[in-house]
């Protein structure tokens, strides 16, 4: 209960899974047609999905599902909002040309939003909605995944595997795919990238149950074509933490820095002895910590880059407070949480702070430049690539 | 029936902001439970930040009669939060400031709702140590941890929440405020009052400040798990390491029923023939740590079957967790069980052992033990099913002669769980009646209509009396 992000800045029982558990209980009680209280609309509304709770529930109570269970069924009695209904339109491929409208927004990004020095965020000059004036967000890349991956000439000897970069990495990282890529390349693998789509995540979160299987089943018919032994990779917390609930066909997903560590010795070659002059301190996104239970390879990975420069943080278990659509739609709390996240980064006194997932850069970088601190946030794998040159 | 328009808007009028009233009857289930599995919604709930508002909340309630049920984290284990009456309750748990540090005399003042952890951490940021450890601690309040004057673990040595407890502020059943205590070390005028409220459990005053006195930490410690091939040689073996004056901070022990519980979880193997552990933990100046932690080896050497001593702080993570991890772990055993946490002077420990084995097969069901050896505090789980009527009356059998041997031989009904609702009945098994009269003197002189947290401590008859 303490370790649930919003439980810490609230203290309210309806926060943690525990009250949770309750409200559904007496839910079940309510006369049918009677419509749910708002406060427990409230209390379904909060929560991070970050499996705090359960990575320490000694029952295995899993809470996240029950959550998304009952999203799904608040989104079927009131329909989505009319935000969240067009994005999802837009992931699910209902409404075709993501890529494009944000290749158009990468141009005219400009007119609206002002870049901020030093840094590779944003702030808006207009007052959109959902956003206040410490809103920072990434700045659309012109060339996103797909152009690059146009470009390459795919080593064909290797071993394959199989990247899968969803979608924060193909439109708005697609550095952190680039540097996946070319790690693993190096490694001596054949990098496989199928015109994977969305993971799903996002609109199971949401409640939007259909959107999130039809993701699913498009990219398992995709995998189907791939060769069996290859593994699954990801560099996204997030979208490791979905393929969980895939079946990838007897194939294993495995995150970036686990894969690089069971490579270590190789990678150790190609290092030499290289590393990088700084110091790294590491947050642990939520996904990949809690949901794939990864804590030590990110470290390790840290470490062998930096000559043994890790510092850990004080929490490193803390939520971010990003959760996904939550900073956006709950900013006050969420801003509360990064604030406490960014304290602890600063007295690390590292340079660096590295998190293996898009959706927690994008909350560390604008609570970092909201400090006005130096310190910058990376993927791991981008830092690695940068060393190997 | 009480006006509940009138007495939010007074709430209201008080500067309680409306999300920090509730009255919506299934929104408040999720404040009338405890981790005694026992639930019941009271008629509103109130959250307040300061010390005004909870004056303010007890002067409303007095005006309308409510009864007056204050909860912290709500990890209480005798049903010390559950609201038994329709009645106001109130969460103690966004009052989590730390008011003062007090580096030069070792003191902290602290609001109710902070977390154990939370506070320990604050202070360690300091280099000062707040030895109390209940198992609890990553989500108690210490507000909860002193209306139950929790222990944990390090009591065996450091003694229990009540010991660092130097002041405190309360507010009595009609809102008045008084504050008890200061930062003397010595200090006698008039009556200890600090005193009374610690271990109250929410019956006489709600407590809004705690003043506590810290210490500087252990510079060494080492953690040492020790194996043996029945319990009575494990209990004995805790009454030598007393004999020979080496005093442990921790000593936990574990049955044969919990080490079958967590063998799987352990990173180490056991000796198969294991049937008792002991998990002890020496602290203080390096050398004399290397030194006692030797002479434990020597001590134990004829009896124990192994010995592991953790390497590293990861290695002693480990062995914590998994003792910690007990509680739930224990739960395949059976699909309910009754907990009891009796305590006895721990020269008893082997025998009070004993007896539980001789329970144990009279009632035909299988009994867990495990605890705080070191002091006595011994956790005992009755596993049965509750659905089979004849498993139910023989565990209830069970506890109630557990209960009478563990009084017969000094002991106490509860070391540290207090007794809530759960054990009031059996209060008069440990006090004889002009004892009884007495705390009923005090709980009436301090709140004369019975409204703090009725049906607890007291056995039923008693509340019968007053409403
Ligand atoms: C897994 C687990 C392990 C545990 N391990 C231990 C252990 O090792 N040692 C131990 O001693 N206990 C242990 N407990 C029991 C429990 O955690 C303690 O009793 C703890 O002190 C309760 O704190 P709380 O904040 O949850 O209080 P609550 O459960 O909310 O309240 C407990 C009692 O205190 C009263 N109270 C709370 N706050 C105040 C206040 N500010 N003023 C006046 N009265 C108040 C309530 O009315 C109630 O009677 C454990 C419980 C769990 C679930
Ligand atoms: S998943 Fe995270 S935010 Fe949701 S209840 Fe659990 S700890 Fe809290």
């Amino acid at each position: 209960m303490a370790v649930c992000p919003l439980y810490r800045h609230t203290r309210r029982e309806e926060m943690v899974a525990r009250g949770k558990l309750a409200l559904f209980a007496a839910d079940l009680e309510r006369p049918a047609g009677e419509p749910l209280p708002t406060f427990h609309r409230h209390a379904i509304d909060h929560c991070l999905l970050c499996h705090s709770c359960e990575a320490n529930c000694p029952k295995g109570v899993k809470i996240t599902d029950l959550v998304i269970a009952a999203r799904e069924e608040i989104a079927r009695e009131a329909g989505l909002p009319p935000g969240k209904r067009l994005f999802f339109a837009l992931l699910g491929g209902k409404i075709p040309g993501l890529a494009r409208m944000l290749k158009f927004g990468a141009l005219f990004q400009g007119l609206a939003w002002r870049r901020i020095p030093q840094s590779s965020g944003l702030r808006r000059r207009l007052p959109f909605p959902l956003t206040d004036d410490h809103t920072v967000i990434p700045r659309l890349p012109r060339r996103q995944l797909a152009d690059f991956l146009r470009a390459r000439k795919p080593a064909d000897s290797g071993p394959p595997v199989i990247f899968f970069p969803g979608c924060a990495i193909s439109y708005l990282f697609p550095e952190i795919g680039r540097a996946t890529i070319r790690v693993l390349e190096r490694l001596g693998f054949t990098v496989l990238v199928p015109k994977f789509v969305c993971c799903g995540t996002a609109a199971r979160a949401a409640g939007d149950r259909n959107t999130a299987d039809n993701l699913q089943h498009q990219n398992h018919e995709l995998l189907a074509a791939l060769p069996l032994g290859a593994p699954v990779i990801t560099a996204c917390a997030t979208c490791g933490h979905a393929l969980m609930r895939y079946d990838l066909g007897g194939r294993r997903a495995v995150d970036i820095s686990v894969f690089l560590m069971e490579h270590r010795a190789r990678l150790e070659t190609l290092l030499a002895g290289r590393t990088l002059d700084l110091d790294v301190t590491c947050h642990d996104p939520c996904h990949l910590r809690k949901g794939q239970g990864v804590i030590r390879e990110p470290r390790e990975l840290l470490d062998l880059i930096t000559g043994n420069r890790f510092r850990d943080l004080a929490h490193p278990e803390l939520c971010c407070g990003s959760g996904g659509t939550f900073g956006v739609t709950h900013r006050e709390l969420s801003r509360t949480i990064q604030a406490e996240k960014i304290a602890e980064i600063t007295a690390t006194g590292a340079t660096v702070a590295a998190s293996g997932c898009p959706g927690c850069l994008i909350q560390l970088r604008e609570g970092l430049t909201n400090a006005g601190t130096a310190i910058t946030a990376e993927h791991p794998v981008v830092l690695l690539d940068r060393l190997l040159g | 029936m009480p006006d509940i328009t009138a007495i939010t808007a007074e709430l209201h009028a008080a500067g309680i902001d409306a999300d920090r009233v509730i009255t919506d009857r299934t929104a408040m289930t999720c404040y009338g439970y405890d981790a005694t599995r026992q639930s019941r919604p009271p008629l509103l709930v109130v959250l307040p930040q300061s010390t005004v508002e909870v004056a303010a909340a007890l002067k409303t309630a007095a005006a309308h009669r409510l009864p007056v049920f204050t909860r912290g984290a709500g990890s209480g284990m005798s049903g010390g939060t559950i609201p038994t009456g329709a009645g106001m309750v109130l969460s103690l748990t966004m009052m989590t400031r730390v008011l003062e540090l007090d580096l030069e005399n070792f003191m902290v003042t602290v609001e109710p709702g902070i977390i154990t952890k939370e506070l320990q951490e604050a202070v360690a940021a300091h280099g000062l140590w707040y030895p109390p450890d209940p198992a609890s601690l990553a989500f108690s309040t210490l507000g909860g941890n002193v209306a139950e004057n929790a222990g944990g673990p390090c009591a065996v040595k450091y003694g229990v929440t009540g010991e660092y407890v130097r002041g405190l502020e309360v507010v009595l059943a009609d809102g008045t405020v008084i504050t008890t205590g200061n930062k003397c070390v010595k200090s006698v005028s008039g009556y200890d009052l600090t005193r009374l409220f610690v271990g109250s459990e929410g019956t006489l005053g709600v407590i809004t400040k705690i003043l506590l006195r810290l210490l500087p930490p252990p510079a060494a410690r080492r953690t040492q798990l020790l194996a043996f091939a029945d319990m009575g040689t494990a209990a004995e073996t805790i009454t030598a390491m007393f004999r020979r004056r080496l005093v442990p901070a921790t000593i936990e022990f574990l049955d044969h029923h919990s080490i079958a519980a967590i063998r799987q979880e352990l990173p180490f193997a056991l000796p198969p023939a294991a049937r008792a552990l002991l998990l002890v933990e020496i602290d203080g100046e390096p050398e004399t740590v290397d030194r006692d932690a030797e002479r434990l080896r020597e001590l134990v050497a004829p009896t124990a079957i192994a010995v592991i001593t953790a390497a590293d702080e990861r290695e002693r993570d480990t062995l914590w967790q998994a003792r910690r991890a007990l509680s739930p772990a224990i739960a395949r055993i059976a699909p309910h069980k009754l907990n009891e946490d009796i305590a006895v002077p721990r020269a008893s420990i082997p025998a009070i052992i004993a007896r539980i084995d001789a329970i144990a097969a009279e009632v035909e069901l299988p009994i867990v033990c495990f605890g705080h050896a070191g002091d006595g505090n011994i956790h005992v789980n009755v596993m049965l099913d509750k659905t089979d009527p004849g498993q139910a009356e023989r565990g209830e059998r069970a506890v109630a002669e557990i209960f009478r041997a563990t009084v017969g031989l000094g002991g106490t009904l509860s070391g540290e769980h207090g007794i809530g609702n759960t054990k009031s009945a059996f209060l008069p098994l440990e006090w004889d009646a002009p004892t009884i009269a007495t705390m009923r003197a005090v709980k009436l002189a301090l709140d004369p209509e019975n409204r703090l947290n009725p049906g607890k401590i007291f056995p039923p008859d008693f509340h019968d009396h007053i409403s």
